[in-house]
């Protein structure tokens, strides 16, 4: 995305992701504070532990609305190929990890992680839009 | 697919930035199309062609067509 956004999806794509992770970061805060280490399912730790699953999917919503309200199919076009690349990237990881638990000792990857993989994702799609469309590919 | 947009946007005196105004686009769309590596869709064709009151055809041309000739 540019450093200063000028197409509106992009203002409206901010304005949705900015209110959604001071939610998820706040949520996380309080789930971590108030319920203890491996503390069993109940009514209210499910609770608190879904508001920031529920900031997570509205993270996945607004960047579905991002690529369905930008009206410049090349910034799309940008978008898309860097949301393949961190779904790639993910899946690489994760499936991979996957047969090394199944068949070694290696420590087991909380599902939880695959998010942050995604997210570390997006940021080898726009090294991969620099290196292939140029300097100008900076969404 | 080879174009003559920056050919045209210099007649002109027109910056990308400009070209992009007119447009309604990115300035980087602007740039990725003068450089061939994005292909306009047919809409944004035809109102880059309606804004230099020009053929499509005019203003693009397939890559290999040179060579075809």
């Amino acid at each position: 995305m540019p450093a200063t956004p000028t197409n509106p999806a992009y203002r409206r794509y901010m304005r949705r992701m900015i209110p959604l992770s001071l939610v998820y970061v706040g949520a996380v805060a309080l789930a971590s504070v108030l319920i203890p280490d491996h503390a069993s399912a109940s009514v209210a730790t499910v609770a608190l532990a879904l508001v920031p699953g529920f900031a997570a999917l509205g993270w996945i919503w607004a960047m579905a609305r991002l690529l369905v309200e930008l009206d410049d199919g090349y910034l799309r076009m940008l978008e898309v190929r860097k949301f393949l690349v961190a779904t790639g990237f993910a899946l690489s990881i994760t499936s991979i990890w996957g047969l090394l638990e199944l068949y070694t000792d290696v420590p087991a990857l909380p599902i939880f992680f695959v998010w942050p993989l995604w997210c570390i994702g997006l940021v080898v799609g726009q090294l991969v839009n620099r290196v292939q469309m140029g300097k100008g590919a900076c969404a | 697919m080879k174009n003559r947009l920056r050919l045209l946007r210099a007649e002109r005196d027109w910056s990308q930035s400009d070209l992009a105004a007119h447009l309604g686009i990115s300035r980087q769309s602007v740039n990725a199309i003068e450089t061939g590596k994005y292909d306009p869709s047919l809409p944004l064709a035809f109102r880059i062609a309606d804004l230099f009151a020009l053929r499509i055809e005019d203003i693009f041309s397939a890559e290999n067509k040179e060579t075809e000739e």
